[in-house]
């Protein structure tokens, strides 16, 4: 009985479902009918009208400026685009419209045809034809105005670029959006017409510099004539201001002390991981990008063999060569590995594995050497011994790493190499050979495999400036309001990486690289009368060179004051340049142009080095 | 192996891969930009999608759906503690954190897991039938309330309004009775209406009302809820102690869903941002903001009726593929296909839609266990309400919620519960005799 009842509920039930959902299935069918039948010539007009009622105002990006914060570095200057919206052209007039704008704009008519197919003749988005025009160009198409339905202009500021030189690579430079980027920034408010940062910091920030754009909403009739008096407009906001940890008097005087040798120089505040400067050389100037045949200057730099679009400091490894005696030294002293005053005799040469290996001062060698004067005369027969027989390959590589080698520096740029850090399971996996004690010899002394860039250099000895601490190293310092100037956002000091290496081996460590300076062997170019410099050398060898290498300078200054007030400075240049030993002089000379206030040019003269440097000049 | 051709339904296949097809060929309509270069290869994704969804629809029914009873709880529980999960670690889509997992391969648990609460729902429903209605209700209810409040505060409104239909038909099924339903859904309404009024004055009415400030101001709105509680409980009082007249009980009934609706709409009005509300009510007037909120409307609108009779042809929609429709190929995709293929295409979608729920409705009538004419009910409310809520906002007479068109809109989460539901409305369908 009870089930009957069920069953004719059950019934009733689905009768209902079913009314509602038919009910609603009329409505809407209805309601797409009046939309679609009744009211659709209206809408049809609306999508001809709507689809050249909205225009975007192109928003102005952001300014970019050095740590002083007083002028900019990178502005906007003035300059327009030529676009042509294809639908609004009648089809039978396109050809001679087209024919008459390219003899304005000075370009063959084929040009233009290339940038409107015919597929998108119907079009009522509109494509630009040709940016960099300037306003005289405008004002005689404005008033031709008649005779070339369909084209219009936008202000198009070029990004100019103040401080061309060695900054080119820290700012990067701006393009237009290309297909791939399309594809990945597609949603994030980015059109085919965007500018977006290529490289540096135009690339890293790009989405802070773009700014909003504006639209501006006017009703217009087929014929494209405005039919509304007052357009709905939405103003675009300008891209946020960056301020750099640069300091352009710092890059300027790490520019010139490193002329036009191929290398790289790094400087940065240990404390907070702030770079105040960073120099790649060669370099090139961010500006080409702009003119109309960029693809060309692109081209002509990709090709060049001295790679000029390369940022050394950061995208290149080198072996670090003698610096890394800091890491080792660290490393013995941590792990108790041998006793810091017990000697060793260097008689020049050792021989391992039926192979002779020589110290760089050959026979009779540098005799009887304790840990602070094997540090300051770089004595490679020490190390090989202390690495070999007290520390081994596996010790070695993991204080290299605790120094932040092999791994990513985080600098925000979009592009740096990690560097590598050999191990025994490394060598077998790439090369299916074992590793031999020889090769831990030659790590021992920042050869063989081992290979960092000079940011990563510039860490360790932050890191032994801080005493065991690495700061992320950063070139953005705040994010301001462009309107009001107000900082926004501010980068702090973050840690990158933290040593568990005890006080005193820091402060042996430090003694050490001051030591190298007093009496060590870069004495002469290290000589130092305003600040106290703490130091170590480096000379790598390079396949293909026989009389020249890279050659390396690490160091700190101020020695004997606080972290907070001291500036780290790496520098190499490379073994391809005539053979000076340049990398002590140019450090020094950024040091003393730092703590002085100097240029370079004063700052070599007060150091005596005038002669080095007389016969050179800067050949650009 | 005759026997497993007997257990699919061909035409239901039919109805479902024409419609995964119709929506990878707009998916792919919406990918192509006015330059005829398309520019994500979502499309594809979805073929991907649309196989996986095939082959899963057509496992279920090989396993008897009887024996998900057993372990639904299981399934329940686990959906419970991804959406905890998705909570904590979830990435935010779209301000809503209610995705896990890597890249692209993101999962929405949020979706899948209505299957899940469905089952449940079904089992909860289908044991409790001999019990006081009252409490069978009261525990109907906590099934919904759980998982929903847990999306509600992702925050992810749209996902989250479904589980409400669901509960609705299903109980409804189930011989609960009306009043209960009834309150639950005016309760749900007062919410909403109450949270959205404030806003509707100001942004939206042409007029003013004064009235409204009631509800604004913060004094008078006090006011108003004690008052309207006072009611509810001098009305209790008077039905419970004093054994008053019957119309008591409906001046309780109708006072205590205000009351609650008014102090659950301060909790939402919390929770929602006033932009979101102005997003839920653009659809009544989108002229006031043309350039915010109500460009989505206008845009899909303009689409929509441009397409007149038989649409402007494939790929050739002006709309769509000078980017004027956002979300085209997720929540917007029944504007593209209306301005391309008109009202022709739109007719088609409709038929088969309703094809499809007709179906449903059969087996319910057919289906002698109750468990699976529970889930079968779940299934009805699920599609026809992510259907009108989707088609009704691109039309301009829905809120904007983001809710996907099933089987259409482009994303893996929503075809894969989709299909899997169809897979259950099969294997129900082949078992429909069997009693137990």
């Amino acid at each position: 009985m009870s089930n009957n009842i069920d069953r004719l509920n059950k019934v009733a039930k689905i009768f209902i479902l079913l009314i509602i959902v038919s009910a609603c299935f009329f409505i809407y069918i209805y309601k797409l009918f009046s939309m679609q039948i009744i009211q659709g010539e209206h809408y049809r007009s609306q999508s001809q009208r709507i689809s050249s009622q909205i225009s975007t105002i192109s928003a102005q990006r952001g300014e970019i400026f050095d740590r002083n914060a007083n002028l900019p570095m990178v502005i906007n200057t003035d300059s327009f685009a030529v676009e042509v919206t294809p639908g609004e052209i009648p089809s039978d007039r396109y050809d001679t419209v087209m024919l008459k704008l390219s003899k304005y704009l000075g370009i063959s008519k084929a040009e233009i045809d290339k940038k409107i197919p015919a597929n998108i003749r119907r079009s009522y988005s509109s494509v630009q034809v040709k940016s960099n025009v300037s306003f005289n160009v405008i004002s005689n198409i404005a008033e031709n105005k008649t005779d070339l339905p369909g084209v219009s202009w936008v202000s198009k500021p070029i990004r100019n670029y103040l401080h061309t030189g060695s900054l080119s690579h820290i700012v990067g430079y701006v393009g237009d959006i290309n297909k791939d980027e399309m594809t990945v920034l597609y949603n994030q408010g980015y059109t085919k017409n965007s500018i977006v940062g290529k490289t540096g910091i135009e690339k890293q920030y790009d989405s802070l510099l773009q700014g909003i754009p504006g639209r501006e909403l006017s009703t217009v009739d087929v014929h494209g004539r405005i039919i509304s008096d007052t357009p709905i407009v939405e103003p675009p906001q300008m891209g946020k201001s960056l301020v750099l940890t640069i300091d352009s008097d710092i890059q300027k005087l790490v520019e010139d002390a490193l002329g036009n040798r191929v290398g790289a120089s790094v400087v940065l505040k240990p404390a907070t991981g702030e770079i105040l400067a960073m120099v790649s050389y060669p370099y090139y100037d961010s500006n080409i990008f702009n003119s109309d045949d960029a693809a060309v200057e692109y081209n002509k730099l990709l090709n060049d063999t001295t790679k000029p679009l390369l940022n050394r400091a950061v995208q290149v490894s080198y072996p670090p060569a003698s610096t890394f005696k800091i890491i080792m030294s660290a490393a013995m002293l941590q792990e108790n590995a041998f006793p810091a005053n017990k000697k060793i005799e260097c008689k020049g040469k050792m021989s391992y594995g039926g192979r002779i290996f020589h110290c760089h001062v050959h026979e009779p060698g540098h005799g009887w050497l304790d840990l602070k004067n094997a540090m300051a005369q770089s004595c490679d027969v020490y190390y090989w011994t202390v690495g070999r027989d007290s520390l081994g390959i596996e010790k070695i590589s993991s204080y290299a790493r605790e120094f932040g080698f092999g791994k990513s520096a985080q600098i925000d740029l979009p592009s740096q190499v990690t560097g590598l850090v050999p191990t025994a399971e490394w060598k077998e996996k790439k090369y299916h050979e074992k590793w031999m004690g020889g090769d831990t010899m030659s790590c021992s002394i920042g050869q063989g495999y081992m290979e960092a860039t000079p940011l990563q250099l510039a860490n360790m000895v932050a890191m032994v400036s801080n005493e065991g601490v690495i700061y992320k190293p950063h070139l953005l310092k705040e994010v301001r309001d462009p309107a009001s100037n107000e900082i926004i956002d501010e980068v702090k000091p973050t840690v990158l990486t933290a040593s568990t290496i005890d006080k005193d081996v820091w402060k042996q460590i430090q003694e050490a690289m001051r030591y190298t300076v007093t009496d060590g062997t870069p004495q002469y170019p290290m000589h130092n009368k305003i600040v106290q410099i703490a130091c170590k050398t480096g000379t790598a060898e390079v396949d293909g060179y026989k009389d020249s290498w890279h050659s390396w300078l690490v160091a700190y200054a101020p020695y004997d004051a606080p972290p907070e007030e001291r500036v780290c400075v790496a520098t190499v240049v490379e073994a391809c340049n005539k053979w000076e030993w340049w990398a002590p002089y140019c450090t020094n000379i950024i040091i003393q142009g730092i703590f002085a206030h100097q240029t370079c040019e004063e700052a070599t003269k007060e150091l005596g080095f005038t002669y080095l440097t007389q016969n050179r000049g800067r050949q650009e | 192996m005759k026997k497993i051709f007997a257990i699919y339904d061909y035409l239901l296949i039919i109805l479902v891969l024409t419609l995964v097809s119709l929506g990878v060929m707009f998916i792919y309509s919406s990918s192509i930009n006015s330059e005829g270069i398309s520019v994500t290869n979502e499309y594809f994704k979805q073929i991907v999608w649309g196989i996986i969804g095939l082959v899963i629809m057509l496992l279920i029914p090989l396993y008897d759906y009887r024996k998900t009873e057993h372990f639904s709880p299981v399934l329940y529980a686990g959906l419970i503690i991804l959406l905890i999960y998705t909570r904590i670690a979830g990435r935010y889509v779209n301000g809503a954190k209610s995705w896990i997992g890597v890249g692209d391969l993101g999962i929405q648990p949020s979706e899948f897991g209505k299957i899940f609460y469905i089952l449940f729902l079904a089992k909860i429903l289908n044991e409790t039938e001999n019990i006081n209605p009252f409490k069978r209700f009261l525990i109907a209810t906590g099934v919904m309330i759980l998982p929903m409040g847990l999306i509600l505060i992702q925050p992810d409104m749209g996902t989250a309004s479904v589980y409400l239909p669901i509960f609705l038909v299903m109980c409804f099924m189930a011989g609960i009775p009306i009043r209960y339903i009834m309150y639950v859904l005016s309760f749900g309404m007062a919410t909403i209406v109450f949270a959205i009024l404030p806003v509707w004055n100001q942004e939206i009415a042409e007029k003013p009302l004064a009235v409204i400030s009631i509800l604004t101001n913060s004094k008078l709105r006090i006011i108003l809820t004690s008052a309207v509680i006072v009611i509810t409980l001098l009305g209790y009082i008077i039905k419970r102690y004093l054994h008053g007249p019957k119309y008591i009980y409906w001046i309780t009934y109708v006072f205590s869903i205000l009351s609650l609706g008014l102090l659950c709409s301060i909790v939402l009005g919390k929770v929602l941002k006033d932009y979101q509300i102005m997003r839920l009510i653009i659809f009544m007037n989108p002229n006031k903001d043309p350039l915010g909120s109500g460009w989505n409307i206008i845009q899909s609108k303009v689409a929509i009726g441009a397409g007149g009779f038989v649409g402007q042809g494939y790929l050739m929609g002006t709309q769509s593929h000078y980017r004027f429709l956002p979300q085209q190929s997720t929540d917007f995709i029944f504007s593209i296909l209306s301005e391309e293929f008109g009202f022709l295409g739109g007719l088609i979608v409709f038929s088969l839609y309703f094809a499809i729920l007709l179906k449903i409705l059969y087996v319910i009538r057919k289906c002698s266990n109750k468990y699976g004419v529970y889930i079968c009910s779940g299934i009805f409310a699920l599609l026809s309400f992510h259907f009108f809520i989707n088609v009704g906002m691109v039309m301009g007479i829905m809120p904007i919620t983001g809710i996907p068109l099933p089987f259409l809109s482009y994303g893996g989460s929503s075809l894969l519960t989709a299909m899997t539901c169809m897979g259950f409305l099969m294997n129900i369908n082949y078992r429909k005799s069997e009693l137990k």
